[in-house]
């Protein structure tokens, strides 16, 4: 096991280092880098995979100085990310192997170089047990996946990787005074002191609440999740995927593992849960919503990672209420589904990034109003990016619809109880979840519908061809890991409870028998494999009645779709801003929202900005006058004052219904400060 | 056993489901006051459909090839999975609701997918509708399903009817109101006229239906007729469970059956009635009534919070 | 059966008939869906009075049959007929401020906030119905919605009078032991307040040519 890790790690370096060295041969740079990168992967998922199943590992290195002592943990929730990444990282240089061709005068040896160097740093976060040392490959993985993003070097690259990396900075200093904290009450860096140190509640809600909301911005809960769908579309699709797939997969790691390990021998408290749920409920429908209004096919699916990373929220929220409240059987089922969603993300959001890069390598635009009819031209891209679409949708007998089966028996299992505000908030929850996935099948057919189906829009979607080897490969192998993770539920799902049960120091909860997925609190089962046979079968028959029918009496084709007599155009199809209207019209208010939270994030970064580059404070000052200084002070003073008389001016509305509610309202304050008093 | 009455319930709802359809006919022709067409007009239809030459737009592909197959199918699994002749589900593994809905959202997502294949503007637009319409109304079925979960103790449908039938359900103002909603939901879920948004003859010329003929046709139109029967079939299990049969003695399982096609034709006899009486509701306007059947689901799930 | 629970489920019932008075579209229409409320809040104080076993409570379902169910709507029914007779072309019948689902909404949002309350208040006599006294309780701020988003005055009696049916059931969940005299004092104050407002409501239909509240609010002098 440790040895495979080591290996990984060092042909990550190497890799890095000869992509470097061999720069000036963009080819060579490029196949030096995939080809250790793949090798590199493959040994972290050997490693990976061992550790699931054997007991925790522990591993110090002693150096010369102090600080460079640092610790490596194996446990097996490290095990299952490092597997998750893993396969992310190989895929990805796998399809490196042709899509990097695009940018082999882009700096191919820097591009290899930072890219090994992401994911060994990835690999040396999920592994560290030493808070200096974590916070140093964060900020590794942070610097080296920012690179990345700003690849292609225009405006809008540049924009969006400033932006994640003034998030990533705010998230890097919400964890680090989250470690502090927890170091300064125990006096040491080592994560294994916090473990054992039982912290007084008080403190341990601080460290809770900072960590989860730095590491939450990481992972792009709203409202830290504007940079997310700027950030994620600038970079080379399979970085992309690695960073949806991958990274983001990292803040969850890190919220559990403070919350659960770290934190763990307090107890948790039952609030911590309910925030966590209560984020995660709005992060799933807001994601959604907004992917909903897109119309480059890379922002879409990074908005879908903001819903994806909800619903994930939404289980170890779940798994965080049962632990607090000695609820075994809904900590393990909360928390086993949070992680399996968690695989299942990453597996079909990694597959649909690459769809996706493969679209933009085959027309050179990802923009889905001018594409569409690109399943004739690139049907192995069509059938793949199908598959991931009905993944993303929970649609059975898929594996997204197994996580969001175990995330649904959680919530419902929670609401069992009789403590009214829990009963509210996974009321809530579920409903939250619902409309979400109602949404998410109206995203993705507009998504497939609209790029791949209907006629060619345009000559680059006309000119299309199907992408080389490799892409299909990785394409293909994830997608058969996707529908393997999904009628094989049965199969992986006492993998995850066991994954959950040491995370919790707990006994596992039984979830699966045989081939049924089982939930004991809420009385039900599900078999994916059975709904799977199921179908095939009365399709098959339904089907062949149906050609049977079409042989005997014949097929004409050529004929154009009806269009009221006349001649069909391409701009009479629906298009991707149809179904956004539809739905921006129905569900306006989620829309108004946006610009609130979205201006905050870009005033931010524009704040940032500005402290950053006193040059441009200095010419501004300079062009205006003596009072530029004193005149933002003035004008800002007056404007809110007068946005507050407007404000309270509406108090006054001269009907006198209104002035018989504030008269019952003042009663009631009255009533209940005597209450309150008493 | 319970295999034979599940793929019976499943064969009665096929072969049930273009009686009911015309049923609805004669009834509005009655309530116009003319003859109208036989109650058996829909067999003749599909006869007829069956045997024709299919003819297919030049876009199509294979999602349009193979959309009517799979909608049949899918609703076909879920009739064998309802508790409708017994109490209890014939097939346990389908009968918990996340599933049942979730099995619903495929049929929608391959219509939708095969209306924006076909590339014509009036079905693509019917076939977001269709999405929009299920958005809209999934808030309210999965509220209600929530307050009868937690009213029953279980998410598996057949618990839920059991626990109904035996008046064990508590508490029962709730179940009755969350039965109302569930009522308004599933008659949105339908697409009965007010709410036909997806075909919409007078706006959109049929939706997505215009693109498909002959076998195909046949073949999604008795598809959308299994489709109302299996949501009229899911708010009989849960909330009318009287005379289903409580074991698998065969005179339980006959009261069962005849229990369950008096109760289809009460509860298509009283769609039909409100369908024939009203116009469609203006698109823009869907909201109102959709969030409305929300509300009432959440003064149930009030009721349950407060213990009536 | 005839035991606390199913004064919860009239209880219940009760939320529900009042929700549709304060939905209802016609004068006409309310005036009946009130009957329609006072007959359930009726029938829940003879099931109280079965249930506690007091007979005071009666006398008062007897006395709230005759005022509620047959008076207040007979009075009226009167009043809109003879505003139609002596004041044609007033509008009576003039559609709420609050669309019907946020009026539903908001009734639910009422009725739990209710709960949450009662639920903090230990009383002997009212362990058993906390439901039905959350009911009660919210049927004030039910009558209050009904009375602000309502934009004709006639409705607003009605949201005058649910709000009374509230504070009614409400005495009667927590002293049921009442004596006559109060249920006499409670029938006079309703028959006569609603015999105030409906004066009211005719001298403003006659003189002010309208029933709006939102052009009433206008009135000077």
């Amino acid at each position: 096991m440790l040895e495979l890790l080591y290996a990984s790690l060092g042909l990550s370096v190497a890799g890095a280092v000869l992509a470097l060295v061999a720069g000036r041969s963009p080819r060579a740079a490029k196949a030096v880098a995939c080809v250790f990168g793949m090798l590199a992967a493959l040994a972290s998922f050997g490693s990976g995979a061992i550790a699931l199943t054997s007991p925790a590992a522990l591993v110090t290195f002693v150096g010369p100085m102090p600080f460079t002592n640092f610790t490596l943990l194996l446990n097996p929730l490290a095990g299952l990310l490092m597997c998750v990444i893993s396969v992310l990282a190989f895929v990805a240089w796998l399809y490196g192997l042709s899509y990097f061709d695009e940018y082999l005068d882009r700096g191919m040896g820097s591009i290899g170089f930072f890219m090994n160097l992401f994911i060994a740093s990835m690999m040396l976060v999920i592994l560290s047990d030493n808070a200096f040392w974590f916070l140093v490959f964060f900020e590794l993985m942070s610097l080296t996946s920012y690179m990345l993003v700003i690849v292609e070097q225009n405006e809008k690259s540049f924009k969006g990787g400033f932006l994640y990396l003034v998030m990533a900075h705010i998230g890097f200093l919400m964890i680090a005074i989250s470690f502090f904290l927890m170091a300064t009450a125990t006096g040491s860096l080592e994560f294994e002191s916090f473990r054992e140190a039982a912290f007084e509640p008080g403190l341990a809600t601080a460290a809770f609440f900072l960590a989860f909301f730095g590491f939450g911005a990481k992972a792009g809960i709203v409202p830290f999740h504007s940079w997310l769908p700027q950030a994620h579309p600038a970079a080379p699709s399979n970085v992309s995927a690695l960073m949806s797939g991958g990274m983001i997969k990292i803040g969850i790691f890190g919220i559990c593992k403070v919350c659960f390990d770290l934190l763990g021998a307090a107890g948790g408290q039952v609030s911590w849960g309910i925030v966590v749920v209560i984020i995660g409920a709005v992060s799933s429908v807001l994601g959604v919503a907004y992917a909903l209004r897109e119309h480059d096919l890379k922002s879409l699916l990074a908005y879908h990672s903001v819903e994806n990373i909800g619903i994930i929220l939404l289980g170890v929220g779940t798994g965080i209420v049962g632990w607090a409240s000695g609820n075994v059987w809904l900590a393990g089922i909360g928390l086993m589904a949070g992680l399996y969603h968690l695989v299942n993300h990453a597996m079909f959001k990694g597959l649909l990034f690459l769809g996706a890069g493969s679209v933009l390598h085959a027309t050179g635009t990802r923009n889905m109003e001018i594409l569409g009819g690109l399943a004739r031209v690139m049907p192995v891209t069509a059938v793949c990016f199908l598959m991931g679409s009905l993944a993303i949708s929970a649609i059975p007998p898929l594996n997204g619809f197994v996580s969001e089966w175990f995330t649904y028996q959680g919530l419902i299992g929670a609401a069992m109880t009789d403590d009214i505000l829990l009963r509210v908030v996974f009321a809530f929850a579920v409903v939250a979840l619902a409309i979400t996935g109602a949404l998410a099948v109206t995203c993705f057919v507009k998504a497939f519908g609209v790029t791949f189906l209907g006629e060619a829009r345009s000559d680059a979607a006309r000119n299309a061809h199907e992408v080389p080897l490799p892409m299909k490969a990785s394409m293909v192998l994830l997608t058969v890991i996707c529908v393997a993770l999904g009628l094989g539920a049965a199969w992986f799902t006492p993998l995850f409870s066991d994954i959950a049960s040491s995370v919790l120091a707990a006994p596992a909860a039984p979830a699966a028998t045989g081939a049924v997925l089982v939930s004991l609190d809420t009385a039900s089962a599900v078999s994916p494999l059975l709904i799977f046979v199921l179908l095939a079968c009365v399709f098959a028959v339904c089907l062949l009645m149906r050609n049977a029918a079409n042989a005997k009496a014949g097929v004409v084709r050529d004929e154009d779709p009806w269009a009221c007599g006349y001649a069909p155009d391409t701009h009479m199809e629906a298009l991707a801003s149809t179904v956004g209207a539809h739905v921006g019209s129905n569900l306006t208010p989620l829309y108004t929202l946006r610009s609130g939270v979205n201006g905050a994030g870009n005033a931010v970064a524009n704040f940032v900005q500005h402290a950053v580059a006193p040059e441009d404070a200095a010419a501004d000052a300079a062009k205006g006058a003596q009072d530029g200084a004193t005149r933002p002070l003035s004008d800002s003073v007056l404007s809110v004052v007068h946005s507050l008389g407007t404000w309270f001016s509406r108090l006054e509305s001269g009907d006198f219904r209104t002035y018989i509610v504030y008269i019952v309202v003042a009663l009631v304050f009255f009533l209940a400060l005597i209450i309150l008093v008493r | 056993m319970e295999i034979v009455v599940a793929i019976v319930q499943a064969l009665l709802l096929v072969a049930a489901a273009p009686l009911m359809s015309g049923i609805a006919r004669k009834i509005r022709a009655k309530m116009h006051s003319r003859q109208g067409a036989s109650v058996f007009q829909d067999y003749y239809d599909l006869a007829k459909l069956w045997k024709r030459t299919e003819v297919r737009a030049g876009t199509a592909g294979l999602v349009t090839r193979i959309m009517p197959p799979l909608f049949l199918a899918t609703f076909v699994v879920i009739a064998a999975g309802l508790p409708l002749i017994t109490r209890a589900c014939p097939v346990p593994l389908l009968g918990d609701v996340i599933t049942v809905l979730y099995l619903m959202a495929l049929p929608r997502f391959v219509f939708s997918l095969a209306s924006i294949d076909s590339g014509a503007s009036y079905t693509s637009i019917g076939g977001i509708r269709e999405l929009i319409v299920g958005v809209l109304v999934e808030p309210a079925l999965m509220l209600v399903l929530v307050v009868m979960a937690l009213a029953c103790g279980s998410t598996n449908v057949g618990t839920m009817a059991t626990s109904v039938a035996t008046f064990t359900a508590t508490p029962p103002v709730a179940v009755v109101v969350a039965g109302v909603a569930f009522a308004i939901a599933c008659y949105m879920e339908m697409g009965k006229v007010p709410f036909d948004m997806a075909e919409a003859e007078q706006e959109i010329q049929e939706g997505p239906l215009a693109e498909l003929s002959g076998p195909s046709l046949a073949m999604l139109k008795l598809g959308m007729s299994v489709k109302q029967a299996v949501v009229a079939g899911l708010f009989i299990a849960l909330f009318l469970p009287v005379g289903a049969a409580a074991s698998m003695a065969p005179l339980d399982l006959i009261v069962g059956f005849v229990a369950l096609i008096v109760k289809m034709l009460v509860v298509f006899l009283v769609v039909s009635v409100i369908e024939n009486a009203v116009i469609r509701v203006r698109y823009k306007y869907l909201g109102r009534y959709t969030w409305f059947a929300v509300g009432i689901a959440a003064l149930s799930f009030v009721f349950l919070i407060i213990g009536i | 059966m005839l035991d606390f629970s199913l004064v919860n489920v009239l209880g219940a019932c009760l939320i529900i008939t009042s929700m549709t008075v304060v939905l209802a579209r016609t004068g006409a229409g309310a005036a009946k869906l009130y009957a329609l409320q006072s007959a359930v809040l009726v029938s829940l104080l003879a099931v109280l009075g079965t249930v506690t076993g007091s007979t005071e409570l009666y006398m008062w379902s007897v006395s709230a049959f005759i005022t509620k169910v047959v008076l207040v709507p007979c009075i009226l029914l009167f009043v809109l007929k003879k505003i139609t007779a002596t004041a044609p072309g007033v509008a009576v019948d003039l559609p709420p401020k609050l669309a019907p689902m946020k009026c539903v909404a908001l009734v639910a949002v009422e009725v739990f906030a209710c709960f949450v309350v009662v639920s903090g208040i230990d009383l002997p006599t009212a362990a058993a119905v906390k439901p039905t006294l959350a009911v009660a309780f919210a049927h004030f701020f039910i009558g209050l919605t009904c009375i602000v988003i309502q934009r004709s005055v006639v409705k607003q009696i009605f949201g005058y009078c649910l709000m009374e049916n509230g504070s009614h059931v409400t005495l009667a969940l927590l002293a049921p032991q009442a004596p006559e005299l109060v249920e006499i004092g409670i029938a006079t104050d309703a028959i006569f307040a609603v015999v105030i407002l409906s004066v009211m409501v005719l001298t403003l239909a006659r003189k002010a040519h309208t029933l709006d509240a939102d052009d009433l609010c206008e009135l000077k002098g």
